[in-house]
C-alpha cells in the first residue's frame, strides 16, 4: 500500500484531489509547480510523492535524497515536525534533518559525516554548503529540490540565489526533480518557467481549486469629521478597535512599519489596561527569544492580541487566531489577502479581515480591496534579472570551495531564467572582477580574491574565504545595536543610526517597554527601564512601500463608480461629504480627467497633481514635470508626494498653465527625461550599498564587530563614484541602474501614465484654500529637491528673502 | 601686489584688525601680504586608514584632494603653506609616501604643520620631509593661528583655527534648504572650513556676533 493512503487513513482524513494529483505526478517522474493556499495540505502533497519515490527504489542510494527549501527559519521547524512525524508514524528509516543559520557547528558535523536522507534549509544554507570542500559529493545522490513559498522568494535575490543553486544541482545530477509550492500570483506561468529552467515545457502546474473565502470590513468612525484628513498612525480609531478584539478569540493586529507597531501597542495598552498580559508585540527588530515566546503563546491560545508587522506575514498559522486587523493601506492585494488569510484556518471557514483606515481619504481602499479580492487581481512578482552580484557572489562560493572551471559554470548560469542573456564577454568581466579587481581596482590586493591554478578558479586565501562565508547572501540590513538591560537580558536589536541620535540618559520606546539609555559598549546599547512616561519611538527605515499598480487602478475605479453614482459600498456612501468638500472645494475627477491643482500661500507657490498611481511612479513624475517647467526658467521645487497625487512647491510662480499647453505629459523622450531631471545618479549611488555587499566590494564585518552602516554605505558610494569615473561599462554599475529603473523609478508603469494622461482631459483649478486631496500631500514631512538654479543664485535669493524677512 | 580679475569677484576679502585674509572658494585663505595659504583638516590618508580597518574605499578618491592643493598651489603661488592641523589622518600607511612625493616636488615651498588630534604621526617622519612642526599655536602678523579654536584669544589678536569643519544651513521659503561648508567668524576667531573632502559639516548656527561666508561652488558668499 501507498504511503499516502496508509498515513491518510491512519489520521482518518481524506486526501484532496489535488493532493492525489501531485502524488501521480511526482511518481510519474516530473518536475512541477504547484499553486495552493496555506492550510490544506499542502506540504503532504509534496512530500509523499517524494517519500513514495524513495521507498519504490529497489536500491536505496545513501545520503541526501531531497532538499527542501523555505524562505523562513520558522517554517522549516514546521514542515521537520510533520515529516518527522510521518517517519515516526509510519515506522520509516527515513531520516530528517535541519540545516538553517541556527544549525549548530555540532549539528553540521555530524551532518556531514551522514548526511540525513531529506534536509530541510534555506536559500543562504544551500550557498553555503556549496562552499564547503567536497560539496559536489554530498549532492550525488539528490533527487529532489522542493522550493516551498517559491512566490515569496520569486521577486528577490533570494530566487535568484534558488535559480543558481538549482543550475549546480542539476549538472551534479541531471535526473533531479524540482517541485515549487506557490500562493497565487498574477505571473503564475513565469513562476514556473524561471524554477523548472531550461526544461520548464515538461514541467506540470497543478492548481487546488480551494477559494478561501475573505471578508472585509472597514472599520469606521461614527463621525467622518472624527478622522484627520492627513495621517499616517490611524489612532484614532483605537475605541472602534477595541470591541473588536474582545469580541474574538484571538487577533492579529498589522500594521505596515515598526515605529506604527510600537505606537499602537502602547496606544492599545493606555487606552485599555485589561490588555496588559494579553496583549504582545512582534516585529523584525525584536530578540528571537521574545519573538518565539510571543509565537508559543499565540500557538496555545494565551493571547488576545498581537501588534505585528510583516514579521507574521509567513510563516506558521496560529490555530487560534480569528481575526485579522489591518491598520493604514496595505499597499497591494495579494500581501492584504495574504494577512487575511491568517485567520480561520479550518478548511472552508471564512477569513475575516478588518481594515483600519489612517486618514479619511484612504477609506476608499477598503472596498477596492474587496472589489480587488472578488475579482482575483492578483499583483505580479517581478524576476530579478542579471544581477551580476549575485553571480560574482556565488562565483567566488564556488571559487571557496572546490573551485570551478568557466566553461562549465558558464553553459549552467546561460540556462538559468536570471542570467541567460549573458555574453561569454559579460562572463569574462565577471572573472576579471573577481581575479584582478576589474579595470579600476587592480592595483589592490584585497580584490584579487580569485587564483588561477590550471585552468580552475580557486580561492587560496584562509582569510578571503573566511571573509566570503561570512558576508554570503543577498539580504543587506542596516548595521543593528543589540538592546541589552545591564543586567544582560536580551531585549533586540535597533538600527545603530538611531541609537547614534542618542545622549546616555534618553529614554526611548522600544520592544513595548520604556527604557532609558545608560551606556553604548562594543554593539551593544545598554538600557534600564525607565518610568517616565515619554519616549521617543525609533522610526525605522523603510516602510514606504507604493501603491500596486492593480490596487491603484482598483481605487481609480472606486472613485469613478462614485462619480457615475454606482458605487454600492459602505464605504463610498460613508465618504460623500469629504467628496462632495473636494468637489466644493476643486472638482472630484472622473476616470477621462486629470486634476490639477494650484494654491499659493505664504509659503509660495503649490501645483497639486493627482495620477493615483503610487508613490513610486509619482516621484519620477513629478520630478520629469519639474524639469520639464524647468524649461522656462530657472526654478527650485520642493517635491512631496503620497500614493495618490505629489505636490511641486516652489517661492515663485510655477508657470504650469504654459507647461500644459506646451506638451508637459507627453510620452516622449521619456526615459531621456527621466535621466535629465531625476538625480539618477544619486538614487542609484544610494541602491549601490546593496550590491556593493552583496558583490563582495564591502565587507560588513565580523560577527559582532560590524562596521557602521555609515562607513558602508560612505564607502559603497565612493565605489560607485571610481565606477562612474573610471569605468563606465562596469557591469555592477548597469546593474545597479538596471534595478533602479526596473523597480525604483517602475519605468514601465511610467510609461503607462504618460500614455493614459495623453488621452484625459486636464483641468487645472485655482482652490482658495487646501482640498481634501491636496492637504495630505501638502502635510508629507518627507520632500525630494528639485533646482536648476544655480547654487550662488539660490544663495543670493535666499540671502535676499532673509533680509526682507 | 596683483590681482587677477576673477579672484576679486569670486574671493571675499576681509581685514582681520591690520591684516588683509583672502577667504578662497578653494576652502582655505591666502594672507597677500606675508604670501601665505593657509589650510585646515586635509585628513590625507583617510582612506588608506579606513581600508586598513576593513572599511574599503577606492583610492581614487585620496587623488582628488591632491589635485585640489595643486590647483590651488599653482594659482596662488604661495612661498608658504601652513596647515591647521589633521593633515593626515592616520598612523603611517602608504598613503604618507604620497604626500612627500608631493611635497619633494615643491621644494620651494615652506610647509609648517600645526599639530592637530588626528596627527599622530612618529615626528621624525615630519623632520624627514623638512616640514616645520608647531606644537601649540604660531603667531603671524595679527594672526594666532591654531588646531582647535583658542579658548582665550591674546587681546590685539584673532585665532584663526580648523578642527570644527564648519557647516551652514540656508532656509528659504517654498521649504529650501542648502547645506554648504562656511567660513564662520566672531569678533576675535574665525574658524575655517576642512579641506579635506572626506569630511563631514558640523552645522553651525549663526549668533548675533557672528559672520558667516559660505562657499558655494566657486564663490564666497557673505550670508
Amino acid at each position: 500500500m501507498k504511503a499516502s493512503k496508509l498515513w491518510f487513513e491512519k489520521q482518518q482524513w481524506k486526501p484532496h484531489s489535488f493532493q492525489r494529483e501531485a502524488w501521480k505526478s511526482i511518481a510519474a517522474g516530473n518536475s512541477g509547480l504547484l499553486n495552493a493556499p496555506t492550510g490544506y495540505g499542502k506540504t503532504f502533497a509534496i512530500w509523499f510523492g517524494v517519500l513514495q519515490h524513495y521507498l519504490d527504489q529497489k536500491k536505496k542510494p545513501a545520503g541526501l535524497h531531497c532538499l527542501w527549501i523555505t524562505p523562513l527559519r520558522a517554517l522549516s521547524k514546521e514542515i521537520l515536525n510533520a515529516a518527522e512525524q510521518v517517519s515516526h508514524d509510519l515506522d520509516l528509516t527515513y531520516t530528517i534533518g535541519l540545516r538553517t543559520g541556527d544549525t549548530t557547528l555540532a549539528e553540521r558535523a555530524k551532518q556531514k559525516k551522514k548526511m540525513p536522507q531529506g534536509l530541510i534549509t534555506t536559500p543562504e544554507s544551500v550557498h553555503l554548503m556549496m562552499a564547503q570542500k567536497g560539496y559536489a559529493d554530498v549532492f550525488k545522490n539528490l533527487q529532489f529540490v522542493v522550493v516551498d513559498e517559491w512566490h515569496e522568494l520569486l521577486g528577490s535575490k533570494r530566487g535568484v540565489q534558488i535559480e543558481l543553486a538549482l543550475s549546480r544541482l542539476r549538472a551534479i545530477n541531471p535526473n533531479l526533480k524540482v517541485w515549487g509550492i506557490s500562493a497565487t500570483i498574477g505571473n503564475m506561468e513565469e513562476a514556473k518557467e524561471i524554477l523548472l529552467g531550461a526544461e520548464h515545457e515538461k514541467g506540470v502546474m497543478i492548481r487546488a481549486n480551494i477559494k478561501k473565502k475573505i471578508v472585509v470590513e472597514t472599520v469606521l468612525p461614527d463621525e467622518l469629521e472624527k478622522l484627520p484628513w492627513a495621517g499616517h498612525l490611524g489612532l484614532r480609531l483605537v475605541d472602534k478597535v477595541l470591541p473588536i478584539i474582545h469580541a474574538n478569540n484571538s487577533t492579529l493586529l498589522f500594521t505596515n512599519t515598526r515605529f506604527q507597531a510600537e505606537t499602537w501597542y502602547r496606544h492599545l495598552l493606555q487606552t485599555d489596561p485589561s490588555l496588559a498580559g494579553v496583549l504582545a508585540l512582534h516585529h523584525g527588530s525584536l530578540g528571537e527569544e521574545t519573538r518565539q515566546w510571543v509565537e508559543n503563546a499565540l500557538h496555545e491560545g494565551r493571547l488576545k492580541a498581537v501588534v505585528c508587522t510583516s514579521s507574521l506575514d509567513l510563516g506558521v498559522d496560529f490555530r487560534p487566531v480569528d481575526t485579522v486587523i489591518q491598520v493604514g493601506s496595505p499597499k497591494g492585494i495579494a500581501r492584504f489577502m495574504q494577512r487575511a488569510g491568517r485567520s480561520g484556518h479550518q478548511p472552508g471557514a471564512t477569513s475575516r479581515i478588518y481594515f483600519v483606515p489612517t486618514h479619511s481619504l484612504e477609506i476608499i481602499e477598503g472596498s477596492a480591496m474587496r472589489y480587488a479580492i472578488e475579482n482575483n487581481k492578483m499583483e505580479s512578482r517581478i524576476p530579478f534579472i542579471r544581477s551580476f552580484d549575485v553571480l560574482v557572489q556565488y562565483l567566488v562560493t564556488l571559487a571557496v570551495s572546490d573551485g570551478f572551471e568557466p566553461k562549465q559554470i558558464y553553459q549552467e548560469i546561460i540556462k538559468t531564467h536570471c542570467f541567460n542573456s549573458v555574453t561569454e564577454e559579460e562572463f569574462n568581466w565577471c572573472l576579471q572582477f573577481i581575479t584582478k579587481g576589474g579595470k579600476s581596482l587592480y592595483a589592490y590586493d584585497e580584490f584579487h580574491k580569485v587564483v588561477v591554478e590550471n585552468g580552475i578558479y580557486k580561492v587560496t586565501s584562509r582569510k578571503i574565504a573566511m571573509q566570503h562565508r561570512l558576508s554570503m547572501g543577498t539580504i543587506v540590513s542596516s548595521t543593528m545595536l543589540t538592546v541589552k538591560f545591564v543586567s544582560g537580558k536580551y531585549l533586540g536589536s535597533i538600527e545603530e543610526w538611531f541609537i547614534s541620535r542618542l545622549k546616555p540618559g534618553d529614554v526611548f520606546w522600544f520592544a513595548g517597554r520604556n527604557l532609558e539609555l545608560v551606556r553604548v559598549k562594543d554593539m551593544t546599547a545598554q538600557v534600564r527601564p525607565s518610568k517616565s512616561k515619554n519616549g521617543i519611538i525609533p522610526s525605522w527605515e523603510g516602510g514606504k512601500m507604493p501603491l500596486s499598480s492593480q490596487l491603484a487602478a482598483m481605487i481609480r475605479e472606486r472613485l469613478n463608480e462614485y462619480h457615475e453614482g454606482t458605487g454600492k459600498d459602505k464605504e463610498l456612501k460613508f465618504l460623500a461629504p469629504l467628496l462632495e468638500e473636494q468637489k466644493k472645494r476643486s472638482i472630484l475627477p472622473d476616470k477621462n480627467e486629470l486634476l490639477i491643482e494650484k494654491i499659493k500661500t505664504r509659503e509660495g507657490c503649490h501645483v497639486f497633481v493627482y495620477p493615483f498611481e503610487g508613490r513610486y511612479v509619482h516621484e519620477g513624475m513629478a520630478a520629469i514635470m519639474a524639469n520639464r517647467i524647468a524649461m522656462f526658467k530657472p526654478i527650485t521645487f520642493s517635491i512631496a508626494m503620497n500614493d495618490y497625487g505629489f505636490e511641486l512647491l516652489s517661492d515663485q510662480d510655477i508657470p504650469i498653465e504654459d507647461a500644459i499647453d506646451s506638451d508637459l505629459f507627453s510620452s516622449r523622450h521619456l526615459t531621456d527625461d527621466v535621466a535629465k531631471s531625476m538625480n539618477t545618479t544619486e538614487m542609484a549611488r544610494r541602491r549601490f550599498r546593496d550590491i556593493a555587499a552583496i558583490s563582495g566590494l564591502v565587507f560588513t564585518g565580523f560577527p559582532g564587530k560590524q562596521i557602521k552602516t555609515k562607513h558602508l554605505q560612505a564607502s559603497s558610494k565612493l565605489f560607485f563614484s571610481v565606477f562612474e569615473d573610471y569605468e563606465k561599462d562596469n557591469l555592477l554599475l548597469k546593474e545597479c541602474y538596471d534595478e533602479l529603473y526596473d523597480f525604483q523609478l517602475e519605468i514601465v508603469r511610467l510609461r503607462n501614465v504618460f500614455e493614459r494622461i495623453e488621452k484625459q482631459n486636464i483641468i487645472l483649478k485655482y482652490p482658495e484654500r487646501f482640498s481634501p486631496f491636496s492637504f495630505p500631500i501638502f502635510t508629507e514631512r518627507w520632500r525630494e529637491k528639485f533646482s536648476n538654479e544655480d547654487i550662488e543664485a539660490r544663495v543670493m535669493k535666499i540671502k535676499a528673502q532673509i533680509e526682507k524677512d | 601686489m596683483e590681482f587677477k580679475e576673477e579672484d576679486i569677484i569670486n574671493n571675499m576679502q576681509l581685514k582681520l584688525l591690520n591684516t588683509i585674509v583672502e577667504l578662497l572658494p578653494e576652502k582655505a585663505i591666502f594672507l597677500p601680504e606675508t604670501n601665505t595659504l593657509v589650510v585646515a583638516d586635509i585628513h590625507f590618508g583617510k582612506t588608506m586608514h579606513f581600508r586598513k580597518n576593513g572599511i574599503s574605499i577606492p583610492p581614487q578618491s585620496a587623488e582628488r584632494d591632491y589635485m585640489r592643493l595643486n590647483a590651488l598651489i599653482e594659482k596662488k603661488q604661495p612661498q608658504r603653506i601652513i596647515v591647521l592641523g589633521d593633515l593626515f589622518h592616520s598612523t603611517h600607511n602608504s598613503e604618507w609616501n604620497l604626500f612627500c612625493e608631493f611635497v619633494a616636488y615643491r621644494s620651494g615651498i615652506r610647509f609648517m604643520l600645526i599639530i592637530g588630534n588626528h596627527d599622530i604621526l612618529d615626528r621624525r617622519h615630519y623632520q624627514k620631509l623638512c616640514l616645520e612642526i608647531v606644537e601649540h599655536s604660531l603667531e603671524l602678523q595679527d594672526l594666532i593661528l591654531s588646531h582647535e579654536p583658542l579658548k582665550k584669544v591674546p587681546v590685539g589678536m584673532v585665532n584663526v583655527a580648523g578642527h570644527i569643519h564648519p557647516g551652514f544651513v540656508l532656509q528659504g521659503r517654498g521649504r529650501q534648504n542648502i547645506k554648504l561648508p562656511c567660513f564662520y567668524s566672531l569678533p576675535n576667531q574665525l574658524i575655517m572650513p576642512a579641506f579635506g573632502s572626506l569630511t563631514g559639516l558640523h552645522i553651525l548656527e549663526r549668533t548675533m556676533d557672528s559672520d558667516v561666508y559660505v562657499v558655494a561652488n566657486d564663490k564666497v558668499i557673505e550670508v
